[in-house]
């Protein structure tokens, strides 16, 4: 099975187009497709992503949609979740953003936002947004190693793959030994020696964030690699 | 230096006079407090006031919070639906008769304190509803005490006391990244320690004695310390004040009443 894993459209449904595009132009057929949230943003035309999400065209493979940052700061906005006035949103974008975002999404695709999915569990792999902290803990190659392995052992995961960075990277977590011994009050517990194998945490890039230039991962769950992808697409591709 | 580490007193004032007592004997230099003042218990006010009057630095446990913020746990924070009626009865009869004085103390309270390499949280540096049961995953035990650059975290909310050494943890990296190639790092970490410090008032260790801990923070020594004290004249109290009379019960017993959490891992979002 091949996966397209997908986060950050942010609303940007030319960047949308570019990778549904190159997902069709893959020699290998891609089976799945998953949208692990910011599929809204302050990029471009939310309410015709969402379209394009909710009703993919004959022949184009169905969208499976978790929800993500954004999302969470629309339903702040629509008192469905969170602090009513998205503290973290204004923080970011300031009030200009959050009017925008308001103004943006209509009531209907926030309903349908809610209706999504937190994340994913197929084979092993969790997608997710963030992670199982919460939707904005942010996972990087520069994220302690310790806190990358404790992400993967709450998720009970082989692989995480995260989208909030909106970075492209593989980090692989092996740990290696541990000894834990416990006391109690009435006994002290043999040491146990504790080890696992090798874990990974996978970011997928962004559709939508960076203009021109969309990034996203492919993954083959029989083969358990994956390719990240870099598609070119408006003004900056070709030779301009 | 000695440090007396207590927590989960939940308004028991004869076992934390008890322990206070003991703490005396045993010349602790400094006394730490994992919150847990309320709840539960028939002397919030009481056990507060003692508490404040001691200057003792406290960080605030889950039910010092729901004081203040008002009860907003989800179910995980009880282990069964039972649990959960009979946490509500005490949650409302405590909030009922908490003076206006010492709610604002608990509105206070830090999530978190520090001192040097040690740090004292009620559930876990997460959440004051987080358990750090000592079956927790080795690896995912010590990220909390990583991520408070601790060598040492104190913690309660368990009600039962342990010690728990992280020792030759290893982890290797390897990280790939698109354009910038592939590199490897190898992370070992000096031994860390988990001190679960027990429940003064509400133990669940088996027996009804109050239990606590003292550290030496000059030999990493600990010590899990067991005091009996008269929990009769506090299951009574609990009888008399009106509160559910399973807690007199199980205070009698030194037991959580038969029910475990079906996700200890759990952490609540609200």
């Amino acid at each position: 099975m091949r996966w397209a894993i997908l986060s950050g459209i942010e609303g940007n449904l030319p960047a949308y187009e570019a990778v549904l595009e190159d997902i069709k132009r893959q020699r290998e057929k891609v089976d799945e497709l998953f949208v692990i949230g910011d599929s809204v943003g302050l990029q471009g035309d939310n309410e015709a992503t969402i379209k394009r999400l909710r009703a993919p065209k004959p022949g184009e493979l169905n969208p499976q949609v978790c929800i993500g940052w954004w999302e969470e700061q629309c339903f702040c906005l629509h008192g469905l979740s969170g602090l009513p006035d998205a503290p973290e949103l204004v923080a970011k974008h300031g009030v200009e953003g959050a009017e925008a975002l308001w103004k943006s999404v209509s009531r209907e695709s926030v309903a349908w936002m809610r209706s999504c999915h937190f994340g994913f569990f197929e084979s092993g792999c969790l997608l997710i947004h963030g992670s199982t902290m919460g939707y904005a803990d942010e996972l990087t190659p520069e994220t302690p190693a310790i806190q990358l392995c404790d992400r993967l052992i709450r998720a009970d995961a082989n692989a995480l793959f995260c989208g909030r960075s909106g970075r492209t990277f593989e980090c692989w977590v092996t740990p290696e030994k541990l000894r834990s011994t416990v006391t109690t009050l009435d006994e002290v517990q043999e040491p146990k020696e504790q080890g696992k194998t090798p874990r990974r945490v996978v970011g997928v890039g962004s559709v939508g964030h960076e203009p021109g230039q969309a990034s996203y991962a492919l993954y083959d769950s029989v083969g358990d690699e994956v390719t990240f992808r870099t598609v070119a697409y408006g003004r900056s591709k070709g030779f301009g | 230096m000695k440090l007396a580490v207590i927590s989960c007193i939940h308004g028991n004032y004869e076992a934390l006079n008890a322990v206070l007592s003991d703490i005396d004997d045993c010349k602790a230099d400094e006394i730490y407090c994992l919150g847990d003042l309320v709840g539960y218990g028939p002397h919030p006010n009481a056990v507060v006031e003692m508490i404040r009057s001691l200057d003792i630095p406290t960080s605030q446990g889950c039910w010092d919070e729901d004081i203040v913020e008002g009860l907003n746990a989800c179910e995980c924070s009880y282990p069964s639906q039972l649990a959960e009626q009979r946490g509500r009865l005490a949650h409302e009869w405590t909030n009922e008769v908490i003076h206006p004085e010492v709610r604002e103390y608990l509105a206070t309270l830090p999530m978190t304190l520090k001192k040097d390499n040690l740090c004292f949280v009620h559930g876990s540096p997460n959440s004051e509803h987080e358990y750090l049961l000592p079956s927790m995953d080795g690896f995912a035990a010590l990220e909390r005490v990583m991520s408070v650059d601790a060598d040492v975290l104190f913690c309660g909310h368990t009600h039962v006391p342990y010690v728990r050494n992280l020792e030759e943890a290893t982890l290797a990296v390897r990280v790939k990244e698109p354009g910038k190639g592939e590199r490897a790092t190898q992370l070992e970490t000096p031994v860390k320690k988990i001190i679960n410090a027990g429940s003064v008032g509400e133990p669940r260790h088996g027996r009804p004695n109050a239990t606590y801990v003292i550290y030496d923070t000059d030999t990493m020594q600990v010590e899990l310390r067991e005091v009996p004290y008269d929990y009769k004249l506090t299951c009574e109290a609990i009888i008399d004040k009106g509160l559910p009379p399973i807690f007199a019960w199980r205070l009698a017993r030194g037991m959580e009443f038969a029910e475990r959490a079906d996700d200890p891992d759990h952490v609540c979002q609200r």
